[in-house]
C-alpha cells in the first residue's frame, strides 16, 4: 500500500510531530507508515485522512500485488 | 487499538529495580557459598535453601514480568504489533531451546529455570530492540 500523507502534510504545512499529535500516535508510527514500513489499521488510515479532510482514496492506494 | 492489561509506565523502572536488586543478592550468596551446605536433604517447604530460591526467583521472575508488560510512553498501534510479534519470537524461541534441552539433557531443574527466564528475557531484548531500531530510523531521517 502506497500513501500520500508527506505529500498532504506538507500542503497543510505540518510536521510528523503534529500529525502524530492530532491522530494520537508516535511520530515514529507516522514516519515509519510515510516510509511505507508499517501498514496502519484502518481506524486509524481514517483518522489520517480526516485530518487532512480528503477521502481514504486519495491518502492511501493499493499497490500492484496487494 | 486499545491494549489492555498492561502495567503502567513506571512499573518498568520498578521491575528494572527488582531485576536489579536480585542480582548483588544472588552473588553475595554465591561468594559465600552457602549453596555448599545444604545439610541434611530436608523435604520441608520452609527450609532456608528453599525460602531463598523462591524468593530470587520470584524477585527476578516479577521484575522481569513487570518490565515486559508495561505501557510504553506513547502506546499506540504499532508497539501492540511490535509487541505481539516479539512474543511470538520470544514463544518460538523458547520452545526450540526447551526441546533441544528436553532431548540432550535430564537436568529438569535448570530445564524449568530455563523456561521461566528465556520468554520473558528474550521478549524484552527483542521488543527493546525493535524500538530502538525504530528511533534510530526517525532520528535518522530527522
Amino acid at each position: 500500500m502506497k500513501n500520500n500523507i508527506r505529500v498532504e502534510r506538507a500542503i497543510k504545512n505540518i510536521t510528523q510531530a503534529d500529525l502524530a499529535e492530532q491522530v494520537g500516535v508516535s511520530r515514529q508510527t507516522i514516519n515509519t507508515i510515510e516510509s511505507n514500513k508499517y501498514v496502519p489499521s484502518t481506524v486509524l488510515a481514517l483518522k489520517i485522512a480526516r485530518v487532512f479532510s480528503k477521502p481514504l482514496e486519495e491518502v492511501f492506494m493499493l499497490e500492484d500485488g496487494d | 487499538m486499545k491494549s489492555r492489561y498492561l502495567f503502567p509506565y513506571w512499573c518498568r523502572f520498578l521491575g528494572y529495580a527488582l531485576i536489579l536488586a536480585h542480582v548483588p543478592v544472588v552473588v553475595f550468596k554465591q561468594s559465600l557459598g552457602f549453596d555448599l551446605n545444604h545439610g541434611p536433604v530436608n523435604n520441608d517447604l520452609l527450609n532456608s535453601h528453599h525460602v531463598f530460591f523462591m524468593t530470587t526467583t520470584l524477585l527476578m521472575a516479577i521484575g522481569l514480568f513487570i518490565v515486559a508488560f508495561s505501557k510504553e510512553k506513547i502506546e499506540d498501534e504499532q508497539i501492540s504489533q511490535l509487541r505481539s510479534d516479539s512474543l511470538q519470537w520470544a514463544i518460538y524461541v523458547n520452545y526450540v531451546l526447551l526441546i533441544i534441552s528436553l532431548v540432550f539433557t535430564n537436568d529438569t531443574e535448570h530445564i524449568l529455570f530455563l523456561n521461566l527466564m528465556v520468554p520473558l528475557a528474550f521478549f524484552i531484548i527483542r521488543f527493546r530492540w525493535v524500538i530502538f531500531r525504530l528511533n534510530s530510523s526517525l532520528s535518522r531521517e530527522g
